[in-house]
């Protein structure tokens, strides 16, 4: 029995761990669509973040201001969205993928002196009161920053999304870019800080893999959980707290995918790697029968980008 | 003064022409990024070591083609700006190498790692199993649970035989030793080599190794959580101050003189060049203050006996997973073999496909 809980309890630390970078990438994502804007490039943000993070974490040997260089590094990338889509009308799909691949090549770029360098990493709660605590201390000690950071960042978004007025006004200029302009406010304004923080929170992403979960810069790291953060966006509904079930379902399935290989399960590896995937895509589909009138919390300016991408 | 700045001229040109007549241009074609501190990186250390032991030479690169008529694209490229030789690096190039080579017969072509020849192209790569048969020996003897974690990209032969050597080796020096094996589906995949090697510590490895890319990700788990590691590809020693056991390291650089050489002299041999512990094209790396001397010696001693042939990697009995034999007792895997490999031997948990 205690074995049994163990093991459970492994596997529930060692998703939290797989999802937190996936995690602040969704809230970060989420808010920017709640402002009608859909960026796909938050994985060549999420690079760059790694990048510069893992960088100046190198050169300064203070991996606290790796972390702010990540978010820095994304949200400058982010302005490229934003210039391209707000500034001169162009595509947003189209603009986000020149972003994802521009952030690709930055990074793989300007990273290459960096490689094999060693860091200090943020450390973890080992040490503290929380490890001294019976059967769970083992398990939340290792818990580093960046996991602590994401977690608290949900209920922080949640208020100001849905407690505050200028919360308000960025969730209506995401329904209807008229009703804010009604209001005597700029829905661009909104647009523009909702594309920063999604880059915040991506090269947040960038660094809570290579400074904090890895120590390390390997070109292309984030292999393609960027874009699995922007779809379990829709997973999450667009809400922040329903992002921790979504993100964690893509972190236990990628746990679960290891565990059971390390336990010797007689299953081909070749069908577990698609865990990660079929899961979420599983619960999507169950999750949104009967949700397809409302279209599961979209927000509805969002419907525009699509339309106009015919 | 006009007529001085002439001759001037004329004579600087005709000595760079002089100079790049006598250079020889050698290019290579890497499937991953040079910097990958891994499999690319050690054919670029080679390639960096060939530019500082030789005047006569000129080399350049391209970085991340993949294996499809791209590299074909790429090899023509380098011919027509006067490449004599060519280094296709990745396993998956050959097909194409094959047929730029006929095209061009006067063009030289090493290829890394295939079991197909032309005229003007051989094949070079080395026994690396062997080194990695020797870091086994070191992590059986070093292991408190008997339980070693590899953590593994695809399941192709190189892969295989390393897996399964390191296995061996261990298996030699403390029959009780069993290797879990998790895939990550994934040369690179930094998070997931992170992840898997906490899930094997958890389930009971004390010493953990792989081949991936990089062994940074999986060293520096280990050494967090207190583990041994046994590194691949380049040395990542530094990562691993308390838990380095011993890594099985490529050392490209002389090899691909040699061929070079062979290219520009006339010796060419259109065959399947195979470095080993000898020739020092695959090696043991410095042991980590982990291992005793006493151990330490013991690798060596085995070390020598298969660098004068007294003893074998591939040498019967060897046993399958279920149990089943596989080489016979007195028979030994050939070569070609041991390059086609498709099966995980006894103490082995994992499943291939």
């Amino acid at each position: 029995m205690e074995y049994f809980a163990t093991e459970l309890l492994t596997l529930l630390f060692a998703a939290l761990r797989s999802a937190t970078p996936v995690l602040a990438v969704v809230l970060g994502e989420a808010m920017t669509q709640r402002s009608g804007v859909i960026n796909l490039g938050v994985e060549g943000q999420m690079l760059l973040g790694a990048m510069t993070g893992f960088a100046v974490a190198s050169v300064t040997g203070d991996p606290w201001l790796g972390v702010m260089a990540a978010c820095f590094a994304g949200i400058a990338l982010s302005m490229v969205h934003a210039i391209l889509v707000l500034g001169c009308g162009a595509n947003q799909i189209a603009s986000g993928v020149a972003v994802l691949i521009l952030g690709g090549g930055l990074s793989a770029y300007y990273g290459t002196p960096f490689v094999g360098d060693k860091i200090d990493t943020l450390g973890n709660l080992n040490h503290t009161f929380v490890s001294d605590i019976p059967l769970l201390g083992q398990f939340l000690g290792p818990i580093t920053p960046t996991v602590l950071i994401t977690l608290l960042a949900i209920p922080a978004i949640s208020i100001f999304l849905f407690r505050t007025r200028t919360g308000l006004r960025w969730r209506s200029t995401g329904e209807s870019q008229d009703i804010t302009r009604n209001l005597g406010h700029n829905p661009v304004h909104y647009q523009l800080a909702a594309i920063a923080f999604g880059g915040l929170m991506s090269g947040f992403a960038g660094a809570a893999l290579a400074v904090d979960y890895t120590a390390n810069w390997v070109e292309g790291m984030t292999a393609g959980r960027g874009l699995v953060a922007v779809g379990l966006v829709i997973v999450a509904r667009w809400n922040p707290w329903y992002a921790l079930p979504a993100a964690l379902l893509f972190g236990a399935s990628e746990a679960l995918n290891l565990k059971l290989q390390s336990w010797g399960v007689n299953i081909s590896p070749y069908l577990l790697a698609t865990l990660p995937y079929m899961i979420p895509l599983s619960v999507l589909m169950l999750s949104y029968r009967g949700l397809r009138a409302s279209g599961g919390g979209m927000p509805a300016g969002l419907s525009v980008v699509f339309q106009s991408a015919r | 003064m006009k007529k001085v700045i002439r001759t001037l001229l004329a004579t600087s040109i005709l000595a760079i022409s002089v100079q790049a007549a006598a250079e020889t241009k050698v290019g290579f074609i890497y499937v991953g990024p040079k910097s990958d501190y891994g499999y690319n990186y050690a054919q670029d250390q080679g390639r960096l070591y060939m530019e500082e032991h030789m005047d006569d030479v000129e080399t350049l690169y391209f970085e991340n083609i993949p294996e499809n008529a791209d590299v074909q694209r790429v090899m023509e490229r380098m011919v027509r700006s006067g490449v004599e030789v060519v280094f296709p690096t990745s396993y998956g190039y050959l097909d194409h190498a094959l047929k730029v080579a006929e095209k061009y017969p006067d063009v030289h072509f090493a290829h890394s790692g295939g079991l197909k020849t032309s005229d003007n192209l051989m094949t070079y790569f080395a026994e690396i199993d062997q080194a990695m048969y020797l870091a086994g020996v070191a992590a059986g003897l070093t292991t408190g649970t008997n339980q070693l974690g590899f953590i593994a990209a695809h399941p192709i032969p190189q892969v295989l035989r390393n897996i399964n050597a390191f296995t061996r080796g261990a298996q030699s020096v403390n029959p009780e030793v069993t290797t879990s094996v998790i895939w990550t589906s994934s040369w690179s995949d930094p998070t997931r080599e992170a992840e898997a090697a906490e899930a094997l510590i958890s389930g009971g490895a004390d010493v953990l190794t792989g081949h991936v890319d990089s062994p940074i990700n999986y060293v520096q788990v280990a050494e967090r959580r207190g583990v041994y590691s046994v590194g691949y590809h380049a040395d990542a020693s530094q990562f691993a101050p308390k838990g380095w056991l011993v890594g099985a390291i490529w050392n490209w650089g002389p090899m691909m003189i040699d061929i070079v050489n062979s290219a520009k002299d006339g010796s060419w041999k259109s065959e399947h060049l195979r470095g080993d512990l000898l020739t020092e094209a695959a090696k043991l790396s410095d042991f980590g203050s982990a291992v005793s001397e006493e151990d330490q010696q013991t690798v060596l001693d085995r070390q020598k006996a298969i660098m004068n042939e007294e003893f074998r990697v591939w040498a019967g009995p060897v046993f399958g997973q279920d149990g089943t034999v596989i080489v016979e007792e007195g028979d030994t895997m050939t070569l070609e073999e041991t390059e086609k490999m498709d099966f995980l031997v006894q103490g082995v948990q994992g499943r291939l496909k």
